[in-house]
């Protein structure tokens, strides 16, 4: 994890205000070799001269638009690319998208998100693959392994079906958060998952059945009445 | 094109009505002009009657009463009485020229026609025949026979001149009608058009020529109008984006720094506090500036609606959750009421998100005591409208004030300021309501208290029968 912050950071904005702060902030998370340009011509003499290993672009540059930009770079070069736009008009954010752009932030942002968000394309992008798996988790004295689909309850390998594995993920993704049983079903059963809120419940009964302690008396997959549910991954004590 | 062949029925229909009572018109004054000045009083019939009548024996002679003799002095007419001998008895004015005795066929010929070119009537009488004679040329006398069979025809043979004198009326109504309507057609096109605000361009020839550069004209400076009115709109909503994003940057740093000194544990707490301050209210101004250009794009038409089937109640769901997550104060409460989890509508989802996540903001911010807020999706009776309604127990809004509510704060229409927030919310949740063709009520509670806000949408209906 540690060369993450051996990456090379491109910024191109025209305002020398908004270069300087990005920098600091990057700088003060442990970045360091950052360039930046403040208009087209002198981030594409960067791009190919120094490599950057992501980009942020303004759209709003004085030569051309940070769109033009991107389509420049992609000519050569694969590197990820984040957009930073004063312009927060939908139509914006889905081309940037569209052309590539591995995300869209607009201005003004805080800044702890943007290098959260700059850090998690780069983890995405060039961490070891090991990373990307599925998680492992404790849940009291049972262990879940979502990599393998397994439950460890007992000394007992519980395999989970294809759909309670698929509601173990979402729920373990937003772990402490309600996720409405729309969004489970949704999840489960795609996109005109409309009618299946029944057979959710018959299936968060056999989650529990290899999850919980006491499946009747659930403490870490909770139902909330009207909404759907929510897993605590942290209720250890 | 109802209208054009309206016009036309009506035009067949007058002509008609015009043609059948010109007809009897005709049919009466041939009566009272012709007729009557023929018929003169008294008629050479009854002149020749009376004579019969007013002819007295006076031993060998004959005498006239006076009245008939004044009667035929009038009409200078002479008569005689030819006895049955054919020989003139008697006579009155006799005229030189007429022989004094008659053959039976001579008899027979002046009954019918005339008598040495005198027109002459007969009448009988007990010692002869009656003979009266008008004047050379004073009359024509024709015979007139007809067949019994065509006599009984006549009613028919009449209706039959009536019949084909409506035909023919019908024939050149329509025929003058329809090249009438033909010249007509385009100019009500073209005013049908000008109401649809579409571009009319009318050929100015003809007989309506006048008319149609009328309608020309009206179209060029409607057309005109449209596009400065359009055009003024533009104006106005590219300002407040270009006003918005100007402010981004500057804002862009505020937040930023303010955040980096909010979190900065080198500094005093009191400073610390104070740049939290500075951050959470440049994260208003955020919020301000992103909402009024919403409400401008869509107060001028010109927010793009990314339409796709929404269920409310899957929406209601997810507002709610994403409160709950967030971490809901303990004042507040939020219920759910869902029925009709199967209608769908038309919408734009991050727009009636927004929608919903500005009423239940609302609600918080005017009842910072505290309040208990219901979200609710009902089904109309007759299944046209799907209902989203949000309804808190708070302080409310007086009656007074609803009305003007989803004005946007700082217009003339709006009396009234604004206690909490940036007043954007209400007219937001209004423009996006009627942006999807919905309709918002606002309802105050019972005991004026709470508020209860309805925001109606109409149903798709394809949705309502899976």
């Amino acid at each position: 994890m540690e060369n993450l912050k051996d990456k090379k950071i491109l910024i191109v904005d025209d305002e020398p205000e908004i270069r300087k702060m990005i920098e600091g902030f990057l700088r003060k998370d442990g970045f360091f070799r950052i360039y930046s340009a403040t208009d087209c011509s002198s981030a594409l003499s960067i791009c190919q001269t120094e490599k950057p290993d992501i980009a942020i672009l303004d759209v709003m540059l004085p030569d051309d638009d940070g769109f033009s930009l991107l389509s420049s770079i992609r000519q050569f070069s694969e590197m990820p690319v984040l957009f930073l736009s004063a312009r927060g008009e939908d139509e914006d954010r889905l081309l940037g998208l569209g052309l590539g752009a591995d995300d869209y932030i607009v201005k003004p942002f805080l800044p702890r998100e943007l290098v959260l968000r700059l850090t998690a394309i780069l983890k995405r992008v060039y961490s070891s693959p090991i990373s990307e798996k599925l998680s492992v988790f404790p849940l009291g004295e049972q262990t879940i392994n979502l990599e393998s689909a397994v439950v460890y309850k007992n000394q007992k390998e519980l395999p989970l079906t294809a759909k309670e594995h698929a509601i173990l993920v979402k729920l373990y993704e937003n772990q402490g958060r309600i996720v409405t049983s729309d969004a489970l079903c949704q999840a489960v059963w795609g996109d005109d998952s409309y009618g299946y809120e029944n057979t959710l419940m018959v299936h968060i009964r056999r989650v529990r059945e290899k999850i919980e302690t006491d499946p009747s008396k659930p403490i870490y997959l909770l139902t909330v009445r009207g909404l759907g549910y929510k897993l605590l991954v942290k209720e250890t004590k | 094109m109802e209208g054009v062949s309206r016009i036309l029925r009506r035009f067949v229909a007058a002509t008609i009505l015009i043609s059948i009572f010109l007809l009897i018109f005709n049919f009466t004054m041939l009566w009272v002009l012709v007729f009557t000045e023929n018929n003169q009083s008294p008629s050479p019939e009854d002149v020749v009657k009376q004579v019969a009548q007013g002819i007295k024996k006076q031993g060998d002679n004959y005498q006239l009463n006076e009245h008939t003799a004044e009667l035929l002095q009038k009409n200078n007419a002479w008569t005689m009485l030819i006895g049955e001998d054919g020989r003139v008895q008697w006579g009155y004015h006799l005229p030189n020229d007429v022989p004094q005795s008659y053959s039976l066929v001579e008899v027979a010929k002046l009954s019918r026609y005339y008598l040495m070119e005198y027109p002459v009537y007969t009448w009988e009488h007990q010692d002869g025949l009656i003979v009266v004679g008008y004047p050379k040329k004073s009359h024509w006398k024709y015979q007139f026979d007809y067949l019994s069979e065509w006599v009984g025809s006549l009613p028919l043979r009449l209706i039959l001149l009536l019949i084909s004198n409506v035909v023919l009326a019908l024939l050149i109504s329509i025929m003058i009608g329809t090249r009438l309507i033909r010249k007509v057609r385009p100019l009500v096109d073209g005013v049908h058009n000008l109401a649809k605000e579409e571009v009319v361009q009318l050929d100015s020839k003809g007989i309506f020529g006048d008319l149609a550069m009328s309608i020309n004209s009206t179209s060029t400076m409607l057309q005109h109008k449209t596009d400065a009115l359009k055009l003024r709109d533009e104006a106005r909503s590219n300002w407040i984006a270009g006003i918005s994003h100007d402010i981004r940057t500057p804002l862009s740093l505020v937040l930023g720094y303010a955040s980096d000194m909010e979190e900065n544990s080198d500094l005093p707490e009191e400073q610390r506090h104070q740049a939290g301050i500075i951050r959470r209210q440049g994260e208003k101004l955020r919020s301000l500036v992103s909402d009024l250009n919403l409400v401008s794009m869509l107060e001028y038409e010109m927010q793009p609606l990314h339409l796709k089937n929404i269920r409310l109640s899957v929406l209601a769901r997810q507002v709610a959750t994403d409160f709950f997550n967030s971490g809901i104060d303990e004042r507040y409460s939020i219920d759910l009421k869902l029925g009709a989890e199967a209608a769908q509508i038309m919408g734009d989802e991050k727009l009636l998100f927004r929608a919903i996540n500005n009423l239940i903001q609302n609600s918080m911010h005017h009842n910072s005591e505290g309040c208990e807020i219901i979200l609710e999706t009902t089904l109309s009776k007759e299944g046209s409208k799907y209902r989203f309604i949000v309804t808190d127990n708070g302080l409310g809004i007086p009656q007074e004030q609803l009305k003007d509510i989803t004005e946007l704060p700082y217009s003339p229409k709006r009396k009234g300021t604004i206690k909490q927030g940036h007043g954007l919310g209400l007219p937001m949740v209004a423009r996006i309501t009627k942006a999807h063709n919905g309709r918002l009520i606002l309802e105050s509670g019972v005991d004026q208290s709470g508020l209860k806000v309805i925001m109606e949408f109409p149903v798709n209906q394809q949705s309502v029968e899976n």
